[in-house]
């Protein structure tokens, strides 16, 4: 089938598709953006069994891949009577990969604050809660953006599992294996999910290196 | 875990108030921690999944032949994909110092291979390619895409290596009269290679996650292999927890093997610490 026929027959299907996969990815990287800056908190602070807590979940959702994950969550879940629709199925697991991979780069990024800034911090009397909130994590922030950026593309990249389970709308890996067992698809269906996939990871980055621009902190 | 890191002087050694304050908090945690670990626990006995016939086939010896089995594929897949990928992220890299043509090209394909869905190069092993009558075996149809997705990723981390070489190391020697080729191949790259190494086992997680797809072409990997034992046990959640929790336990190994050389390298004389870190992070 050629390019033409393609788009007449499933152009409104990619455009869903497309719309879908930048849907999950905006709700993912959002909410594994608040749940890693969340457990960073803890394995930084003074609390033992959260430090510990936060160790251990960076640990799991770092190196658990996420087909397994996946799996985990829409077919051994309910197991334990807990059932939850396919799409907040991929959801949850596109934030708690992503979640553990943001706990590190703010890691890394804090480690960048020079103990100096901790100490003026503590003399002018700031609580740990103060220091937190003023001193690390704005900088922590403004020192990972090209990480986070990454971790954008990362994202976009982890909602390809949604094509794993019968979820509609499909995403733009799904629409591609649909139209190849149900059509004749060929290379040009690969090529259009492969091309809006690229032109969003180009625009992500693009739109990184900006910000990045705007906010680096020189040292 | 992490040693000399900002946790170590975010705070000073506290005073009686605030140890008081800090003890009360740690055991309200703990006692929140310990009311989730009770509710899952509750849950499991609840319905059941304690029950011996969900766990006793774990004592059998089968068992465990079976699922190393699928994990020997699992690791052979992993392995023969990243030794492909490395290949072809150093090519790519190479192209990118090549003439405008060449590079561009690269920088094309690397640009595209870090953007594109590993799913999406395994639906096209899958679909498209036996179409082609070239009909690879369901190991080289999860192997290759795996290998494929990397490529990008690795040759990035390859290049931010080759960068960081002093330029004073080419420049000498060059000036000893060994040619452009010679000077890349036994000066340049493979002190590159050292400031690497991190990335590059980090790399070969990501391949070894990738290779969990291998069910969508019914390659018997771990995960095929627990399927098998799921229908014929009839114990799905024991068995996909213990199996996540393999590979879990050896990402886990090799992520610590990769921090453990960049540590060692930081320490070492000059290392220029940025290589290491941003370029192939995520999986």
């Amino acid at each position: 089938m050629g390019f033409t026929d393609l788009l007449s027959k499933y152009g409104a299907q990619y455009f869903q598709a497309l719309l879908t996969t930048w849907r999950l990815t905006a709700i993912s990287f959002a909410g594994a953006f608040i749940i890693g800056i969340l457990i960073t908190v803890a394995r930084v602070s003074p609390i033992r069994p959260l430090r510990i807590f936060g160790d251990i979940y960076v640990q799991i959702f770092r190196n658990i891949p996420g087909a397994a994950l996946l799996i985990l969550l829409v077919y051994a879940l309910p197991y334990l009577q807990i059932v939850f629709p396919y799409d907040v199925c991929v959801t949850v697991a596109t934030i708690l990969i992503p979640s553990a991979f943001c706990s590190e780069h703010l890691m890394s990024g804090m480690n960048t604050i020079s103990p100096g800034q901790i100490e003026a911090a503590r003399s002018l009397g700031l609580t740990f809660l103060q220091m937190i909130r003023r001193i690390i994590i704005p900088q922590a922030l403004r020192s990972s953006v090209l990480p986070m950026t990454n971790l954008l593309v990362a994202t976009m990249l982890t909602t390809s599992l949604a094509s794993q389970v019968p979820m509609r709308p499909r995403d733009l890996t799904g629409i591609v294996s649909y139209i190849n067992t149900h059509d004749t698809g060929g290379v040009t269906a690969f090529v259009i999910s492969a091309v809006l996939y690229c032109l969003t990871a180009f625009a992500i980055g693009k739109a990184g290196s900006l910000v990045d621009r705007k906010v680096r902190i020189l040292r | 875990m992490k040693t000399g890191s900002i946790r170590d002087y975010l705070y000073e050694p506290p005073g009686p108030h605030t140890r008081k304050r800090i003890r009360i908090i740690t055991g309200i945690a703990l006692l929140g921690l310990l009311v989730l670990l009770g509710l899952i626990v509750r849950q499991f006995s609840v319905t059941g999944q304690f029950d011996a016939k969900y766990w006793s086939f774990f004592t059998k010896w089968t068992t465990w032949r079976f699922l190393g089995q699928g994990l020997l594929t699992t690791l052979e897949a992993a392995l023969t994909g990243s030794a492909i990928s490395f290949t072809l992220g150093f090519l790519l890299m190479r192209g990118k110092f090549q003439g405008k043509l060449i590079r561009g090209i690269s920088t094309f394909l690397i640009e595209f291979t870090r953007g594109v869905p590993t799913l999406l190069f395994i639906y096209f092993f899958f679909l498209v390619v036996p179409k082609t009558g070239w009909k690879p075996s369901a190991f080289w149809k999860i192997t290759l895409p795996c290998a494929i997705s990397a490529c990008g990723v690795v040759a990035e981390a390859l290049r931010s290596g080759v960068n960081a070489v002093p330029g004073g190391q080419r420049e000498a020697a060059l000036s000893l009269g060994l040619s452009e080729r010679r000077t890349f191949y036994r000066i340049v790259f493979p002190q590159a290679f050292r400031f690497v190494i991190p990335s590059l086992i980090a790399e070969l997680v990501i391949v070894l996650k990738d290779t969990t797809f291998a069910y969508v072409v019914s390659c018997a990997d771990l995960m095929q292999n627990a399927k098998v034992l799921i229908s014929n046990y009839d114990a799905m959640l024991s068995i996909y927890l213990v199996v996540a929790v393999i590979y879990i336990l050896i990402n886990y190994l090799l992520n610590t093997l990769s921090e453990r050389i960049a540590g060692s390298q930081r320490r070492s004389v000059q290392m220029i610490p940025e290589t290491n870190k941003g370029v192939a992070a995520h999986g």
